[in-house]
């Protein structure tokens, strides 16, 4: 028990210490330094929703259309920037690994805790915001939305973990890994409700597995008026075989990483 | 005790691989000073990072039984675009120190001064190496592995390196690349010699120094 607490206190020292750093060279300390990252998703919802509100009116699925996109777009942009992250972080952070407690698994872990925590941050705001507004309603049920937040942000994790090492043997995944994301939104769930689908398009739909997520954190929004479409399992299902095969791969990349 | 065994890295080269290390075996007893010398590319800073950590080998493998340093050269164990300080501050957090000390023993040993506050990249190649000295020595460890850069720096510092390291630490482990046979001879108890991939030693360190003289 003691070998395993020390490793424990080990490994926390190392994923503050990391988390802290990539604060630091990312955001550095000037102007409003680490709020920036919360600044790019809560931009990206702000306007995106504005958009839409503009073009459709102010109703989507029977919900309010700004809250609407925004409780979808956030989630989004933190699966895409999260993948984004995580291509190449390896090399990108090569000079870490002159120190042997530091394991590439918490490189990958630090960035996508750092994206999870700022898309998370500005969600939080953006609900405060547009709840002072009496746009946002207070939600049905807060539970779900964490549940679905999970959901999604576990199978955004196990894509990162395949996606790291796979674009460290071959340029050519670098190169279609945005084109790739930007075709994947379509399966988000953050552009419709499953119930509003017809019924052979939510049966393609629902096997992908950040959409089971997604109709999670809207029911805790909403409620059961949405009629939502998920299972407990499915996401977890794929995602832990994903994280498996994704480490894996972590372990043995990490033999022929080349360190300056 | 450090022990590598049977150690073999190659690296990708085109559509082929080069083989730097074939089957390198060496064992460092605490408190030993271990020279490793060879000519450029033998595999001298390959070997040292596979011992280190910092690479794994392809086959083989690497028995740590002490805390061993981090490979204490001119590029790697900093984050460029942070500044000594900050990099100073990380060092501290994942081994577990107190900054205030790490930050006083390095503002000394390192007399860098205002240049604490600049980014590393902004650094020469000398400054780098005070700055990796100073961190290294900032934390104890009971091998150092030393990669060629002993002899950066001017006279005063030279000293003071030598001072911290071979004095005050005499009781350590070390693993020393050096191309400079005046100082392997002055502090190493053992030479190795890295040839067409392997590690030889000959009885005396002598004999060793004057079959890489014969390359």
């Amino acid at each position: 028990m003691g070998h395993f607490s020390k490793g424990w206190g080990v490994q926390v020292r190392v994923l503050k210490a990391l988390m802290l750093r990539e604060l630091t060279t990312r955001f550095g300390r000037e102007n409003i330094g680490f709020l920036w990252i919360m600044g790019e998703p809560l931009l990206f919802a702000i306007l995106v929703g504005l958009v839409w509100r503009a073009m459709k009116g102010p109703f989507e699925f029977g919900v309010d259309i700004v809250v609407f996109v925004v409780s979808g777009y956030i989630p989004l942009v933190l699966f895409r920037s999260s993948f984004s992250r995580s291509i190449q972080a390896f090399t990108a952070n090569s000079a870490l690994l002159y120190h042997r407690q530091i394991k590439i698994i918490d490189i990958l872990l630090v960035r996508f805790l750092l994206e999870l925590i700022g898309h998370m941050m500005a969600y939080l705001f953006v609900a405060l915001v547009l709840g002072a507004l009496g746009i946002f309603p207070w939600p049905y049920d807060i539970s779900f939305i964490l549940l679905g937040w999970f959901y999604y942000s576990l199978f955004s994790f196990a894509i990162c973990t395949v996606l790291a090492p796979l674009s460290e043997t071959n340029e050519v995944f670098e190169k279609l890994a945005p084109v790739t994301t930007y075709l994947m939104v379509p399966f988000s769930g953050a552009f419709f409700m499953v119930s509003a689908l017809k019924k052979d398009i939510q049966h393609i739909v629902l096997y992908s597995p950040p959409v089971h997520g997604m109709e999670m954190m809207r029911y805790g929004i909403f409620g059961p008026s949405i009629d939502p479409q998920f299972s407990y399992t499915y996401t977890i299902a794929v995602s832990l075989p994903f994280m498996a095969l994704g480490l894996a791969m972590c372990r043995w990349i990490r033999r022929d990483l080349v360190v300056e | 005790m450090i022990e590598c065994r049977n150690l073999h890295k190659s690296y990708r080269l085109g559509h082929g691989r080069r083989e730097v290390l074939k089957g390198v075996n060496l064992t460092v007893s605490s408190g030993e000073k271990v020279g490793i010398i060879g000519r450029n590319g033998a595999g001298k800073t390959t070997l040292i990072k596979q011992i280190g950590g910092v690479e794994l080998p392809n086959s083989g493998k690497v028995i740590c039984r002490m805390s061993t340093s981090w490979p204490l050269g001119f590029n790697g164990a900093f984050q460029g675009s942070l500044t000594g300080y900050d990099n100073a501050r990380f060092i501290a957090r994942i081994y577990g120190y107190n900054y205030s000390d790490i930050q006083s023993f390095v503002e000394e040993f390192s007399e860098l001064g205002g240049a604490l506050r600049m980014p590393v990249k902004t650094y020469s190649s000398g400054m780098r190496a005070r700055l990796a000295f100073a961190l290294s020595l900032a934390i104890e460890f009971d091998c150092y592995l030393i990669d060629e850069v002993m002899l950066v720096g001017d006279a005063d510092f030279q000293r003071k390196c030598r001072f911290e390291l071979f004095e005050k630490r005499g009781d350590r482990a070390m693993v020393i690349v050096s191309h400079d046979m005046s100082t392997i001879r002055e502090i190493c108890g053992r030479v190795i010699l890295l040839r067409d991939g392997l590690a030889l030693e000959h009885e005396t360190i002598e004999d060793t120094i004057e079959e890489y003289n014969r390359l």
